[in-house]
């Protein structure tokens, strides 16, 4: 077996989230890979319904899949839902207390239902019937060794709980593991399920992953304001940050946010601020202040479902219209664009280098489907890290400082207020490179040409575009974001079944890697665009900026706007489906060309 | 006081409003303030907003930020928080400090930065060329409201007391002694000091003129304390005598203190001083 993937379900409250957290650290620390994705509703504790999928595998899981092996139900209202896209192997595991009506499934699937809750009940207490099914699931999957582990991260969770919520979760637990040892007649594939362990790895959300990337670039000030699904940048920040003497403030709105860390950018000080899509609209007007100041500052973006506020807690990548266009005027700034968790990290360094190189706002365009997923990364050498600090300026009693002197490079040296003889007036007026505020048009036009010169120089740092699959596919997908995991599975199937596809992944989508994307679109004679968004926001720009590159290409668009991430099985049917209507307009170009 | 203490704190740009506005007291007098507290240009950065006042950077030698409209409170919080060392002083008007930037106004009293507010209230947007801002007076026409203005006006100085500033002044343009001598206590003191000046605009707002406020304005009494919030409450409630003068003062701990009290907390979590290989730790 090379991978197993469970999905728990439930209405939330009853500690979905937690027991699928669990699992998920336990399978990292047990060396096995182990990608997730969450699913739950915004009300706190309604009637909304929970999910957990998460994929433990041998090698490095690129995203869940929608299949499932092992189905652990804890409702009666999502278990019907969840058989839908079990296996035709699968394993359900349910709660007879709850689930009273009879579950009719095809031949092969294998039913297990329980008394959760009484179990629970009689150990502890009816709550941690969620323990009690994940240890009914680790006893199935028995030959993946996790009880131990599972036991591990149950006090580590809850440690700063009283005692008596640890064992209780612990006793819990072991019922589940006991029952399913003694009392469960076995038939399922799982009794022998087997699976390869490798090293030390991390395990860590998207949008931890950001976190501790601002730390390590050397970022010692976070304003933010609560919001979902990016609130978790600023609780680890909360944690981390002061622990290194940052500081992390939580403002009265994003507003506030994004001035408080454009402030402490004058002062020198490397900052961030992380939001979501109302947010960000918030911020609008300050990121153009931060271009038009040359003020280095990072902002996140956690995408969700919008307009306005949407669906607060499910992906889209439907602000990248915002974060390229967004800000009134023409405004120099920097894109980026993580593909999977450990890219957010690695993101994150570029975000703070090309600001601080730069004196550019940096936007960073994460998800709901990335934030809060947890996948395993491998381990990262800290002092391998380029990091880069702002340039700063000579200065000495009786020198001219021209703070926004125009240079070949566009970059300007910027002083810190503290220092001797650099004294200067930052501001969002346009202003000469002596720094004065004019409305002269040459100057407007120097300087416009000045800021934008910076990003030509950045040009040559930017990420090289990712590239998978058969280079001489005559067929490619173009995305971006979180949407790589499902598209590298996609190309998985389609190399299996014979066919080629090749698909390139920009990281900075702003200034676009023009250069690179006429190169792979020269190759290509049918360019499938992948999104999740209504507008095909990223198609419009690349056929606005590269199409006059290769005018012979066919541009088809994937878009998916239901606040659900893609699956890979979605974009292999797209892709078999462009195959064959790009098979059948070759063959009668063909004919046409024997005819003549 | 020797002019050149004063002229070192003047800017390469000489201040453009019109002649006759009430900005160029208080300019005088903050850089009066800033001699008599012996500050450092190069350790001072001044942070404003949009609106004729907010030009007020550019006039200066010290650092400063012109900022966006509204903004210039955050800015200067998270500039002082990021080098408590810096002299910060936030200024800008009433249209900028109350209606746009008003939030921020409501928080900042609660923070409690060591930071310096001086709002010039001209009790119009003079820079848009005239309309009414949230301070103007019932009877007060503009063309953007030809025939009647329709909300009434906030009390800068009662705003902020309800919000507990911990330091509330109020003068008038016309008065640059008592303005100078308030900037000078407002500098000094420990935490968000307020300073509401009014500061006619003579362009644009005939009905709030020099001659005007001077009927109206009277310093506060002798006998007021300045601890009294609630007596200082009730002397900014008074609508006939725009009374002048130190309204409250109050020692309570500033932002940077609580946030540095944190800062303590955190470290103590860490004997050995963090780092990020040991904090990256939690992830395996």
């Amino acid at each position: 077996m090379k991978d197993l993937r469970v999905k728990i379900s439930g209405t939330s409250g009853q500690g979905i989230i937690s027991s699928g957290d669990i699992l998920t650290y336990a399978c990292a620390r047990k060396g096995y890979y182990v990608t997730t994705y969450r699913a739950f509703p915004s009300e706190i504790r309604g009637d909304g319904k929970c999910y957990y999928n998460l994929r433990i595998s041998e090698e490095k899981a690129l995203t869940v899949s929608p299949e499932t092996d092992i189905l652990i139900a804890l409702d009666d209202m999502t278990v019907f839902e969840g058989l839908n896209q079990l296996a035709s192997d699968g394993v359900v595991i349910y709660d007879t207390d709850v689930i009273k009506d009879e579950i009719n499934v095809s031949e092969g699937v294998i039913l297990y239902g329980i008394p959760i809750t009484t179990i629970a009940t009689e150990v502890s207490v009816a709550q941690a019937r969620n323990m009690v099914a994940l240890g009914v699931a680790v006893e199935l999957a028995k030959n993946l060794n996790l009880e131990e582990q599972i036991v591990k991260d149950i006090e580590r969770r809850y440690k700063a709980k009283p005692q008596t919520v640890i064992d209780s979760n612990i006793k819990a637990f072991k019922a589940g593991v006991e029952f399913a040892r003694e009392k469960l007649t076995r038939k399922d594939k799982l009794l022998t399920a087997q699976m390869k362990t490798s090293g030390q790895k991390l395990i860590m959300s998207g949008n931890e992953a950001i976190g501790l990337a601002a730390i390590a670039a050397g970022c010692r000030f976070f304003a933010g304001y609560p919001i979902t699904p990016a609130t978790e940048i600023m609780e680890w920040l909360a944690k981390e940050l002061p622990k290194f003497g940052g500081k992390m403030m939580q403002c009265e709105d994003e507003i506030a946010a994004i001035n408080y860390a454009l402030g402490a950018s004058f002062a020198g000080v490397k900052s961030m601020t992380a939001t979501s899509g109302p947010g960000f609209s918030l911020m609008q007007e300050a990121i153009g202040l931060a271009s038009m100041a040359e003020l280095p500052v990072v902002i996140v973006d956690v995408q969700r479902c919008g307009p306005s506020t949407g669906v607060p807690t499910k992906t889209e990548q439907s602000d990248l219209g915002a974060a390229l266009y967004g800000s009134h005027g023409d405004a120099a700034k920097i894109v980026l664009a993580p593909i999977n968790v450990e890219d957010c990290f690695y993101q994150t360094i570029n975000a703070f280098n090309f600001a601080e190189e730069y004196q550019v706002p940096v936007i960073l365009l994460s998800d709901a489907s990335l934030g809060p997923r947890r996948e395993c990364v491998d381990l990262i050498d800290i002092q391998k890290l380029v990091i880069k600090n702002r340039l700063k300026p000579q200065l000495s009693e009786g020198c001219e400082y021209n703070r926004y002197e125009d240079t070949e490079t566009g970059i300007s040296p910027i002083s810190t207020p503290g220092d001797k003889f650099g004294a200067y007036v930052a501001t969002g007026l346009e202003h000469t490179e002596y720094n004065a505020p004019t409305p002269k048009p040459e100057v407007h036009k120097q300087m416009t040409e000045k800021r934008f010169r910076k990003l030509e120089t950045a040009a040559g740092e930017f990420s090289k575009a990712h590239s998978f699959g058969d280079s001489d596919a005559k067929i490619g997908i173009i995305s971006w974001g979180s949407t790589c995991g499902a598209v590298l599975e996609a190309i998985k199937m389609a190399q299996a079944d014979g066919k080629k596809v090749e698909a390139l992944y920009p990281r900075t989508l702003y200034p676009l890697p023009t250069e690179w994307i006429k190169n792979f679109i020269r190759e290509k004679d049918v360019i499938i665009v992948i999104e999740n968004n209504y507008n095909a926001q990223f198609k419009s720009t690349i056929v606005e900026r590269c199409l006059h590159l290769h005018q012979g290409v066919q541009m088809i668009e994937m878009l998916k706007y239901d606040g659900t991430p893609f699956t890979p099985e979605e974009i292999y049917d797209k892709f078999c489906q462009v195959q064959k209507n790009y098979d059948e307009t070759q063959r009668l170009a063909t004919n046409k060309i024997s005819r003549f | 006081m020797a002019e050149a203490d004063v002229n070192q704190y003047k800017g390469k740009v000489k201040p453009s409003w019109c002649p006759g506005c009430g900005n160029y007291s208080v300019i005088t007098a903050l850089r009066r303030a800033m001699a008599t507290l012996n500050y450092v240009p190069d350790e001072t950065s001044i942070i404003s907003g949009i609106g004729c006042s907010s030009r007020f950077p550019f006039f200066m030698s010290t650092y400063g930020f012109h900022t966006i409209h509204g903004r210039a409170l955050p800015v200067a919080i998270g500039h002082k928080l990021a080098n408590p060392k810096q002299n910060v002083i936030a200024l800008g008007g009433d249209g900028d400090g109350l209606s746009i930037g008003g939030n921020h106004f409501i928080h900042a009293g609660r923070k409690n930065p060591n930071i310096t507010y001086i709002m010039m209230d001209n009790e119009i947007y003079a820079l848009t060329k005239g309309q009414c801002s949230p301070t103007s007076r019932i009877g007060t026409t503009t063309k953007c409201n030809p025939y009647a203005w329709t909300a009434d006006k906030i009390n800068p100085v009662l705003l902020a007391l309800s919000f507990n500033v911990s330091f509330v002044a109020r003068s008038y343009s016309g008065d640059i002694k008592q303005l100078e001598e308030l900037i000078t206590l407002g500098l000094q003191h420990k935490g968000f000091s307020f300073i509401h000046v009014i500061s006619p605009c003579v362009q644009y707002n005939k009905v709030t003129s020099f001659d005007r406020i001077k009927e109206l304005v009277n310093p506060i009494p002798e006998e007021h304390s300045t601890e009294d919030r609630l007596d200082a409450m009730r002397l900014a409630f008074d609508n006939d005598t725009l009374y002048t003068g130190l309204f409250y003062s109050i020692d309570k701990p500033t932002y940077e203190e609580r946030v540095d009290k944190v800062i303590e907390k955190a470290k103590a979590t860490v004997p050995n001083g963090a780092t990020v290989e040991e904090i990256m730790k939690q992830f395996t």
